[in-house]
């Protein structure tokens, strides 16, 4: 219907305009045609008394002269008037904007933008809408906005717009979109059309026309339109109402609880109510007479059965309301019809709703999907970050690194100190990842060189010899920068998020994120296979022995290998520090995390990390879906998971075979 | 062993447990002496010299040294590195907890209903009690869990049960699929990690990260001034230690302790010989659960309150360190980290004691005792594998 109304040459819908919708009928005209030459004020001076004291009977007279001469700097001037912003000289009635100065008024010509004198601020007449008023010139304004002729400037009146609805808007629109001349804006324009004309019109053909317009779109607002017009209220009658729109109706017992229905009665004053287990015994303490109540003494009623026994008595002297038993509710609510009806009377237009609602479904579940694996995948690549270092370094020399999330944190804390010292985040961010890299690199090789080449043939010692150093590098760093968080900030084109609609939509940090645990990937895969390092460090892998007599020096080996391990680790937390926050804890937190991703990938293969990673990330966002109020509970089931996962492949998913698996 | 022509040295002469093994009876005399001087000492029992609090730090520091125990036979004597049984401990404590808090707040309520003109029925006591306990968690309905909250016997039997079937059900999957080493100590870790955070949801019945609280109080015994009861528990703690202790020694020594250190040291060839590795380990870990379990329970009506941080990852790889400290593959090894460490910790970090100032730098102690413990903890994985403990065996070696 709307393309059709586009169609429609523009002089009928001037027509239509000037019958209808006179005050807004210019700015269509304004669109075509040049601006004329009357001074604003001369043509306020012909509405003096409208403008000075405005009400809302009288704004669209004002509107119409305004609209009809179009002189420049009216949209400034309607502003202005909203904002309380202009006053009357009482001596001439003219119209002046007002600017305040410490108890002056500093008056400003409308036309020319000049001061023209200072006054105080009892001399001249501030002139107040009331809320009425200032509503209508918004609307009148709105639609200013939506002609302007710049579209960044109608996109953010359709904006605004969009945010407040209001009935008003709809000839405005119309209008406007008439007028429109750029595809994606008329669009929108259509859009909002739709939405308002589903909430605000009367003909039921518009908004039926209007909701199936509505269809498969999966915005917010839509689906909030929408849903509000299937808003339902609970009622009850002794027989089906014939006006009302019934969504469904309820039968006690089953899908409505008899409890319930029958309170719903009782608070009608159709019946007694029931008296609950408190009531039951607020009446018994009030009727005890001589240490009894209904003949039964006082200490036996410490159970229900005696005090119904007891309430009974009562009930028969007349004393008290009574009893209400099971079949009683029963009888009650068996008089009734108890359903639910929609708000809205209509049921063409709640039909044409749950209609285009059911029609939205698939494509919000689908999109809802893609917005998972977003997540997931992002999960997943931070915990690839987090583990690839401590994969290489317990797949090649089988050391298990408890200090592994201290080198995390020893690099977000160097990004952290870089960017105290270098003020631009971009800057910051080139100088930290390799300054962090290179920390947590020698941090690395000291450690391996210092304790962990003393440890190669005691495997579980390590394990401990390294958590010594973790709970050493926590404190110390808690001593150096304090307990508190420390702000590792992203650069700005780090710290939006791109969307694609409503429902799907990724902070640009966790794509930046994503391509750095894969450039990782790259790197390491390209290391691993294609330098002689990596040769050297395969060979160490599967045979020390046998890679010593072919000359490779395994201590050098070792050494580089922990240092690559550990300065992985340190770049994965400038990348982590700007994710989540810097603490001297960070590392801690991911820890267990990191092990469980390598152990579940398989020890000594890169792809397995990855493989682990994707598995973890998808199974704690896949939880998450399923209850999404409680992420504990799903790191909960994930760790179950990984618990029994061992159990039916205890090497991993990537399990190294033969000779490479060592053992 | 099957048929041999010399049973003279096929079959030594059996010896006595306290033959084979001497420092059980220092063990036990020290034990007893110290116990004797705490009472003596004591606020409640004795002259006084002993805070209460100074007494229930004592006490709690027995039950630390008997989980130390637990985890010396597991780790020292079997050779698995476990990284959970502070979660044992921990279930321990929160199944005597349920029991102390319940009881309790049934007290308090029964009293507060005492003078109302008609008695209160069984429910509206369980809901009085309900929402006293979980209203902090916006709960009105008493968790199933809590079923049997109100019966000491069966929550004592929890004390027991708990641990030892999440030990038996994790130890059966773990053994059997034959993880071992580093996986396995990840794999506890994993487990340590999921139970507390399960404990930390508000809804799975435990009250959260709030925890158990007041447990200090005893049902029963609540005229009963903290003082004395406080020496009441030391003495319980030291029984359960000195029992444990003569347990576990029993255990460790014997054709079962050779086996399980030949586990230790080679799992293989036991498997080889035609032993039943897995049921020994399973075996070995659930009973060390068992025992932890009532370490915690005797801890945590100490300490006053149990939640779950005290069950986080971190707690089991202190209780390693403790024991590597100590020294592994010995009891009193077990014994001596846990009380060294422990007491210590709460020492330094408590700001008892006293500062070093380098000229412009004040050393303070509280900040800088993790950093020294961990420093110490790894010169002694480095320099001294045995502890403390390898301290003795120079004494011993100077006697013919």
């Amino acid at each position: 219907m709307l393309r059709r109304l586009r169609r429609v040459p523009l002089c009928a819908c001037l027509i239509f305009l000037g019958l209808f919708v006179a005050p807004i009928a210019a700015p269509t005209a304004a669109h075509a045609q040049s601006t004329s030459d009357t001074p604003l004020q001369d043509v306020l001076q012909t509405v003096q008394a409208q403008v000075a004291s405005p009400s809302r009977g009288t704004v669209p007279d004002v509107l119409s002269a305004l609209l009809e001469r179009d002189a420049p700097g009216t949209v400034e001037f309607l502003r202005a008037w909203q904002d309380r912003g202009i006053v009357e000289r009482p001596e001439d009635g003219l119209f002046f904007v007002a600017h305040e100065t410490g108890g002056m008024v500093e008056l400003i010509d409308i036309d020319t933008g000049a001061v023209v004198e200072q006054v105080s601020t009892r001399d001249v007449n501030q002139i107040r809408p009331n809320a009425g008023v200032r509503r209508e010139i918004n609307a009148a304004l709105v639609q200013f906005e939506l002609m302007n002729p710049d579209p960044a400037r109608r996109i953010a009146a359709l904006e605004s717009a969009t945010r407040s609805p209001d009935p008003e808007q709809i000839p405005a629109l119309e209008l406007a979109l008439d007028a429109e001349t750029d595809a994606r804006i008329a669009a929108r324009m259509e859009r909002l059309l739709d939405l308002l004309n589903a909430r605000f019109t009367t003909d039921t053909a518009t908004r039926v026309d209007a909701i199936d317009g509505l269809r498969g779109d999966i915005s917010t607002e839509a689906r909030r339109v929408l849903n509000q017009l299937l808003q339902t209220r609970s009622d009850f009658a002794q027989t089906l109402p014939d006006d009302a729109n019934i969504a469904r109706i309820r039968t006690p017992g089953q899908d409505m609880d008899l409890h319930a229905a029958y309170r719903v009665l009782s608070d009608a004053g159709l019946f007694p109510p029931r008296p609950g287990r408190n009531a039951i015994r607020d009446a018994l303490r009030a009727n005890v007479v001589d240490g009894a109540v209904g003949g039964i003494p006082v200490h036996q009623l410490d159970t229900d059965e005696a005090r119904r026994t007891a309430y009974r008595a009562l009930q028969d002297a007349g004393t008290v309301p009574p009893l209400v038993t099971q079949a009683d509710m029963e009888a009650a609510v068996a008089q009734y019809v108890f359903f639910d009806a929609y708000l809205e009377p209509d049921a063409t237009v709640t039909d044409a709703a749950s209609t285009a609602l059911d029609s939205t479904r698939t494509r919000i579940g689908a999109f809802q999907a893609l917005s998972l694996s977003l997540d997931a995948l992002s999960l997943a690549s931070i915990f690839f970050l987090a583990a690839i270092g401590l994969a290489i370094t317990f797949g090649v020399m089988r050391v298990i690194n408890m200090a592994h999330g201290e080198f995390i944190m020893m690099g977000a804390y160097t990004g952290y100190v870089v960017q105290t010292l270098i003020p631009d985040y971009t800057v910051s961010l080139v100088v930290a990842l390799p300054l962090a890299f290179g920390v947590t690199f020698a941090a690395g090789v000291a450690m391996e060189r210092l304790v962990i080449r003393h440890l190669y043939t005691r495997p579980l010692e390590t394990l401990l010899a390294t958590f010594g150093i973790s709970i050493a590098l926590q404190q110390l760093a808690k001593n150096i920068f304090g307990t508190q968080a420390r702000p590792l900030t992203a650069p700005d084109w780090l710290a939006g998020s791109l969307a694609l609609n409503d429902i799907v939509s990724i902070s640009t940090l966790r794509v930046g994120i994503f391509f750095m645990a894969l450039a990782f990937l790259l790197l390491l895969l390209f290391i691993l296979n294609r330098t002689r390092l990596g040769l050297e460090v395969r060979a160490v892998t599967q045979n020390p022995g046998m890679a010593a007599s072919m000359g490779i020096n395994p201590d050098r080996i070792n050494m580089l290998t922990f240092g690559l391990g550990s300065g992985i680790a340190g770049v994965a937390g400038v990348a982590i520090g700007m994710y989540a926050q810097v603490t001297s804890e960070m590392g801690a937190n991911y820890i267990v995390q990191s092990f469980m991703t390598v152990v579940v990938g398989g020890v000594g293969s890169v792809f397995g990390t990855l493989a682990g990673a994707g598995l973890i990330g998808a199974l704690q966002k896949g939880i998450e879906w399923f209850n999404p109020t409680n992420t504990l509970a799903a790191q909960t089931y994930m760790v179950l998971f990984i618990i029994l996962f061992i159990q039916f492949r205890p090497k991993g998913i990537v399990a190294l075979k033969g000779r490479a698996a060592g053992d | 062993m099957v048929s041999t022509n010399q049973p003279d040295t096929a079959r030594p002469a059996r010896r006595s447990l306290l033959h084979t093994n001497p420092s059980v009876l220092w063990f036990m005399g020290l034990l007893g002496l110290f116990t004797l001087g705490v009472s003596i000492l004591s606020e409640g029992m004795g002259i006084g010299v002993l805070s209460t609090s100074m007494v229930k730090i004592l006490g709690m520091t027995l039950c630390l040294c008997l989980i130390a125990i637990c985890m010396d036979v597991v780790w020292g004597y079997c050779g698995i590195l476990s990284l959970g049984h502070f979660a044992f401990f921990g279930l321990g404590g929160y199944a005597i907890g349920m029991w102390l808090m319940y009881a309790r707040t049934e007290i308090v309520i029964r009293d507060s209903l005492a003078g109302a003109t008609i008695p209160p029925t069984e429910l509206e006591v369980t809901d009085a009690v309900t929402a006293q306990i979980f209203g902090v968690v916006g709960s009105s309905e008493l968790p199933l869990i809590w079923s049997f909250a109100g019966s000491l016997p069966i929550q004592l039997a929890m004390v027991v049960l708990v641990p030892g079937l999440l030990a038996l059900v994790f130890g059966w999957l773990a053994f059997r699929s034959r993880v071992t080493g580093v996986y396995l100590s990840i794999l506890t870790q994993a487990m340590t990690l999921a139970l507390s955070l399960y404990l930390f949801q508000n809804d799975t019945g435990l009250r959260g990260n709030n925890g158990l609280s007041g447990l200090q109080n005893i049902p029963g015994a609540l005229h009963v001034p903290q003082s004395v009861l406080s020496v009441w528990f030391f003495w319980a703690s030291a029984f359960a230690l000195g029992a444990g202790y003569l347990l576990f020694a029993w255990v460790v020594s014997g054709k079962f302790g050779s086996v399980i250190k030949a586990i230790r040291d080679n799992e293989t060839r036991v498997r080889f010989l035609g032993y039943n590795v897995e049921g020994y380990k399973l075996f070995v870990f659930t009973l060390t659960a068992v025992v932890s379990g009532i370490a915690g329970a005797l801890y945590y009506p100490q300490a006053g309150i149990i939640n779950p941080a005290e069950i986080a990852p971190i707690a089991s790889i202190y209780l390693a360190v403790w024991v590597a400290i100590g020294g592994r593959g010995r009891l009193y090894g077990a014994v001596i980290g846990a009380a060294t460490v422990s007491l210590m910790s709460s020492w330094l970090t408590g700001g008892g004691a006293p500062n070093i100032n380098f000229g412009s730098y004040r050393f303070l102690w509280t900040d800088w005792w993790l950093v020294v413990l961990g420093l110490g903890f790894v010169a002694v994985t480095l320099f001294f594998p045995k502890g403390i403990g390898g301290l003795f065996d120079y004494l011993v070696r100077k006697k013919p």
